[in-house]
């Protein structure tokens, strides 16, 4: 068992999430930096879909019952070491501290947190509150089991600098055109990835409200629409909502452009005042991304 | 005409038009059928709502080309008759903290507003937002009021709002910017239950006052 001695500031279970159950309302979920949490198991050698404690600005203090293997990954903990295999013996407490650069860090177990499956996953719903093995976030008190997922050997060394993500803005975000393009002027998509948007600090994993001096974009208005992570709604005021996993499932702002999966991670790690500017792709690069992304997980390092 | 636009890298959102119209929700129930009866190659999940169907899909598997080229075959192909099932009914007690203010703004006494809103059947339109969120309409446009000028952080489980041409029902609590005006016990969302929600869209639905 894993014991909470401290919680940090919002730390919740999170696996690969519910992606079919959007049609109910429910948001996919799942790790907000996908990639992160991917290298994090890979790591410690859990199988892709093994449970994993997000961590948010400041990370949780635990206490293993048992020898374990840990790996952190994502924002960088100041608290203990990142990206690379950590072994911990019984008794043996873990502490994560302040998250700096990036804004989530992720923390595998070797065998994969175990709380119950709810609707196929084992994520926490922020918005459903069910799921994360407490319908919560962490408390201090709260105890974790340990799982048998262990499926690989760990990686004996640190995982490559040439394959992690940039740690700190100002972040280049690609997105494809649409699907309400038409909604604005033409030169909407032009104006908008040509403008130095801000993270404000209304942030979170449904998430980010953009500031963006001097773009007024005023669309047309829309009929309720499906949306997707990365999906940029603009208001009536012209700010911008760019929705990450725990996003709404449907929507009334029209979406003048979505941002690509392989680019999802990078708006998981901005912090309010940072800088994002986005850059419009086709769907060949889009793929080409994603490709790299998952080739990298592939590498045996 | 249905428009096939990209959704980010994976995902296709069909649009088939620009209105809240039975007929379109038809189209939309129509196609979602006919994908999953004989899913294109790549295809992994739908999404539909009012005249929009969101189709995600593999992009290991397939592209967005192909996708819409499979999609775009069914059109005129569909059958966009609606099944009509049984009205479910929904027990409501009209008591929500904006029953006075609809009143107010709509001309109608408090019981006038209640007796226009359970007067009638309505569509669902759409299951989404939040988990179990219910989209009904049309509301008669005598009781279309704009939603709240800064919404609510907090609406309980069970409430029952109006906006525009629009009535839904918050099936988990969440913040929300419609006009509250009622409650209902039914539970609308459990995880635990399979479908997890108690509505889908094409169902029909009406307001039964308690006593």
């Amino acid at each position: 068992m894993i014991e909470v001695v401290e919680a940090g500031h919002w730390t919740t279970v999170q696996d690969r999430g519910r992606p079919s159950l959007e049609r109910f309302g429910i948001p996919p979920g799942g790790a907000a930096d996908w990639y992160a949490a991917a290298v994090a198991n890979r790591i410690v050698g859990n199988p892709q879909g093994a449970a994993l404690l997000e961590c948010t600005a400041s990370g949780p203090t635990l206490r293993f019952d048992a020898d374990a293997v840990v790996a952190l990954t994502g924002g960088h903990s100041t608290g203990a070491a990142n990206w690379q295999p950590i072994g911990i013996a019984r008794g043996a407490s873990l502490t994560i501290g302040t998250i700096a650069p990036g804004l989530r860090s992720y923390i595998a177990v070797r065998g994969g947190i175990d709380v119950p499956l709810v609707l196929g996953s084992r994520s926490f719903c922020q918005r459903g509150t069910f799921g994360g093995g407490f319908g919560r976030p962490l408390q201090r008190g709260d105890r974790l089991a340990v799982g048998r997922l262990g499926e690989y050997e760990p990686l004996a060394a640190p995982w490559p600098e040439s394959h992690r993500l940039p740690a700190r803005g100002p972040w280049e975000v690609h997105v494809i055109p649409g699907p309400q393009l038409d909604a604005f002027a033409e030169d909407a998509l032009q104006r908008l990835t040509t403008t130095a948007c801000r993270v404000t600090p209304a942030i979170d994993r449904m998430g980010l409200r953009l500031a963006t001096p001097g773009l007024r974009l005023q669309p047309q208005e829309i009929v309720t629409v499906p949306m997707t992570a990365g999906a940029i709604q603009v208001t009536p005021s012209g700010g911008l909502i760019v929705l990450h996993v725990d996003h709404q499932s449907t929507g009334g702002y029209p979406v003048i452009a979505t941002v690509i999966s392989a680019d999802l991670p990078l708006l998981a790690q901005a912090r309010p005042g940072d800088t994002v500017r986005f850059r419009s792709v086709d769907q060949a690069e889009a793929v080409r991304a994603w490709r790299r992304l998952t080739g990298w997980l592939e590498l045996d390092p | 005409m249905w428009q096939v636009a990209p959704a980010g890298d994976r995902a296709l959102l069909v649009t088939v038009g620009r209105t809240i119209d039975p007929s379109l929700l038809g189209q939309v129930l129509a196609l979602d059928k006919a994908l999953a009866g004989r899913p294109p190659s790549g295809l992994i999940s739908t999404v539909p709502a009012y005249a929009s169907l969101l189709c995600h899909y593999d992009p290991g598997v397939t592209d967005a080309a192909r996708l819409e080229a499979s999609i775009l075959e069914l059109e005129g192909h569909v059958d966009a008759a609606m099944a009509v099932g049984s009205v479910v009914d929904v027990p409501t007690q009209y008591d929500g903290p904006d029953l006075a203010s609809v009143a107010l703004q709509t001309n109608l006494t408090p019981a006038g507003v209640i007796e226009m809103h359970a007067g009638r059947e309505y569509l669902v339109y759409c299951v989404g937002f939040a988990p179990g969120f219910t989209y009904c309409g049309v509301l008669p446009d005598q009781l279309s009021v704009p939603r709240l000028a800064s919404p609510r952080l907090r609406v309980a489980t069970g409430s029952i709002g109006i906006a525009g041409r629009q009535t839904g029902i918050y099936a988990v609590e969440s913040p929300g910017g419609w006009n509250l005006i009622g409650r209902t016990g039914l539970r609308l969302f459990d995880p635990a239950a399979d479908p997890p929600v108690r509505f889908k869209p094409g169902d029909r639905l009406r307001f039964i006052p308690a006593s």
